[in-house]
């Protein structure tokens, strides 16, 4: 069963420029999966269609069997765009009941005891938490929607290295016990394997390379996901460049 | 990767839309400081127009009695006020709070002659400091992403935000209006002033209520357009204040088809004279620069009572243009309907463009 599903899709930009074009791919349920590549290379794009924010050029993609963006599709799917836009003013508190009040499915106590043990204060403002707290606390919200697909654009972006670790456990460790499923996008390649369960490489708004992690190892005989991502990175980057001149 | 990750289709509730009474308490939540500051202004104007009305209506009141009581006294003549010395004192409180007159009060320049000129500002503040930010912030903050994406959906969502505040903010203006008509209502009863002049129609009746919706759904939409909040407020205000004056210079006068009668000019009851010309006195078309040499070796002196004799001698006949008094509820209605219809369709584009918007 896959939690994500995009036959033809296409996304174009204006008149030329397609931001993902040609895009057929799964994304399997039950696991953390990272998009990789480089940046402009269709990541924002396609996490930005599979929750609806944008509508396809061309192409379907269905969230859990879904049109992504109907409302369906919008109860099941969460997501945390990227530097975790929230109500700045707010204090957190307000911030979940302003959340709560956007979402029929809400599991306010949860939220409420998920930043108990994070240390976040409810009566904090917003913008006074730090980068850590703020991506901590955005993906509360997210999870307090109790979805069955979680979206996550660069979360790991715009934080320092423990923010990052303590971020990556907890959602591995939500998707663990929710039974949900993860996408994450992100142009960092360095200890994916430890991130993501399945990897799919975009580059230049085309898919690459999709697999779980063991398959896209073992198919290089060996070699770290690293270096084949790398590798079929820069193939592509070559092999556009020629594009180009021709 | 367990299959029970994804519940069937059929497992799953129907979804359902998130009720409006939930996404107008987020509206309520975000906009709330935005409200109590306009609140506040309004909250002022009125405490302002409740305690200094009261007075007027008193000084008003005492002054009629004066001249039911009085034998001599006459009647308001030709629509001024004119009262008998016996009542002179009196007359003279009431119309200080006009401005004129010594002691007015009110010296400091606000009195019931200039405060409808002060209250032409509020739809256009109001109007653009509530709807400017609503939709405007959230897209120069980045927010909209996480807005957007919740089960409530950005149609729903935008709707739940512009309708209420739209209605508030009238409703506000309207209150604000109304208050206003009662603390002018002496110096109209009087006959001292119609209220066709701009500064009464644009405060009185519908009208303030509906440019202070028109305003407010110029800012919103201008704020998506935009996306910049005070871009999204001076854009607005600028637009808002073209919009204000080509409707006063140019447009209601237009509104019916005013009324042509010769002789004396048909003002002082209220009417609107919008035009006036000169033909012979057979009604055949003349020169108005002859007219105009006619009227140079015109004594001054006796300028007012004669001056159609004045003109029949000289064989020509003028001709006045005007909006009878009774009108004035039809131009209010007029201009509210198109105003109200602009606003409707401002905030439909609105949320038109935000379904739209790539984001």
């Amino acid at each position: 069963m896959d939690v994500i599903e995009a036959v033809g899709l296409g996304k174009r930009y204006g008149r030329k420029k397609w931001g993902l074009r040609d895009c057929t791919l799964s994304v399997p349920a039950g696991c953390v999966t990272g998009l990789v590549g480089p940046n402009a290379a269709g990541k924002t794009t396609l996490l930005s269609l599979a929750v609806g924010m944008i509508r396809p050029t061309v192409g379907t993609i269905l969230v859990a069997g879904e049109t992504a963006g109907s409302r369906a599709a919008r109860d099941l799917t969460a997501f945390v765009a990227q530097d975790a836009p929230l109500y700045q003013n707010l204090p957190v508190l307000d911030m979940l009941r302003v959340a709560r009040n956007m979402n029929l499915r809400w599991d306010h106590d949860r939220a409420i005891s998920r930043l108990d043990g994070l240390g976040i204060p409810l009566k904090q403002r917003v913008g006074a938490l730090s980068g850590g707290q703020k991506a901590q606390l955005a993906l509360t919200i997210a999870l307090a929607r109790r979805p069955q697909l979680l979206v996550l654009d660069e979360p790991l972006a715009a934080l320092d290295p423990l923010a990052r670790a303590d971020f990556t456990q907890s959602v591995r460790e939500a998707v663990a016990e929710d039974q949900i499923s993860a996408v994450f996008s992100t142009h960092v390649v360095a200890e994916l394997e430890q991130v993501a369960d399945y990897l799919i490489v975009l580059g230049h708004g085309e898919v690459l390379l999709s697999g779980t992690t063991a398959e896209l190892t073992s198919a290089r005989g060996g070699e770290s996901p690293e270096k084949v991502i790398l590798s079929a990175l820069r193939e592509n980057s070559r092999s556009h460049a020629q594009e180009v001149v021709r | 990767m367990t299959a029970a990750a994804i519940p069937g289709r059929r497992g799953r509730a129907a979804a359902r839309p998130v009720p409006w009474t939930r996404l107008a308490w987020v509206t309520w939540r975000q906009h709330r400081a935005a409200l109590a500051g306009a609140g506040a202004l309004l909250a002022v104007i009125a405490a302002y127009l409740a305690y200094i009305g009261r007075e007027i209506h008193r000084a008003y009141d005492s002054f009629n009695a004066c001249l039911q009581a009085s034998p001599h006294a006459l009647p308001p003549l030709g629509g001024r006020l004119a009262g008998t010395p016996a009542c002179g004192a009196l007359e003279r409180a009431f119309m200080s709070f006009y401005g004129t007159g010594r002691g007015s009060v009110g010296a400091s320049g606000i009195n019931a002659q200039t405060v409808p000129f002060l209250l032409l500002a509020v739809p256009v503040l109001v109007g653009a400091f509530v709807g400017g930010p609503v939709l405007a912030r959230e897209l120069e903050s980045g927010t909209f992403r996480f807005a957007w994406t919740q089960g409530a959906g950005r149609v729903r969502l935008t709707a739940a935000r512009l309708v209420p505040l739209a209605v508030v903010v009238t409703a506000a203006a309207y209150g604000l209006s109304a208050l206003f008509s009662w603390y002018i209502d002496p110096f109209v009863q009087s006959g001292f002033t119609g209220k066709f002049p701009m500064q009464l129609f644009g405060t009185m009746g519908t009208d303030f209520a509906a440019w202070t919706l028109f305003s407010f759904a110029l800012a919103a939409f201008a704020g998506v357009l935009l996306r910049r909040t005070v871009t999204a407020m001076a854009a607005s205000l600028v637009v808002l204040t073209v919009a204000d004056v080509a409707t006063l210079m140019s447009l209601r006068q237009h509104y019916m088809a005013p009324v042509a009668v010769t002789g004396a000019e048909p003002a002082g009851t209220g009417n609107w004279v919008v035009g006036n010309w000169f033909t012979t006195t057979s009604g055949g078309p003349v020169n108005q620069n002859a007219v105009f040499d006619a009227f140079a070796q015109f004594s001054p002196g006796t300028y007012a009572s004669k001056t159609v004799a004045y003109l029949a001698g000289h064989h020509y006949l003028q001709w006045w243009s005007y909006q009878p008094a009774s009108r004035w509820w039809e131009f209010q209605l007029i201009e509210s309907g198109w105003l109200l219809a602009a606003s409707l369709l401002l905030i439909t584009a609105t949320v038109l463009l935000i379904r739209r918007r790539p984001a």
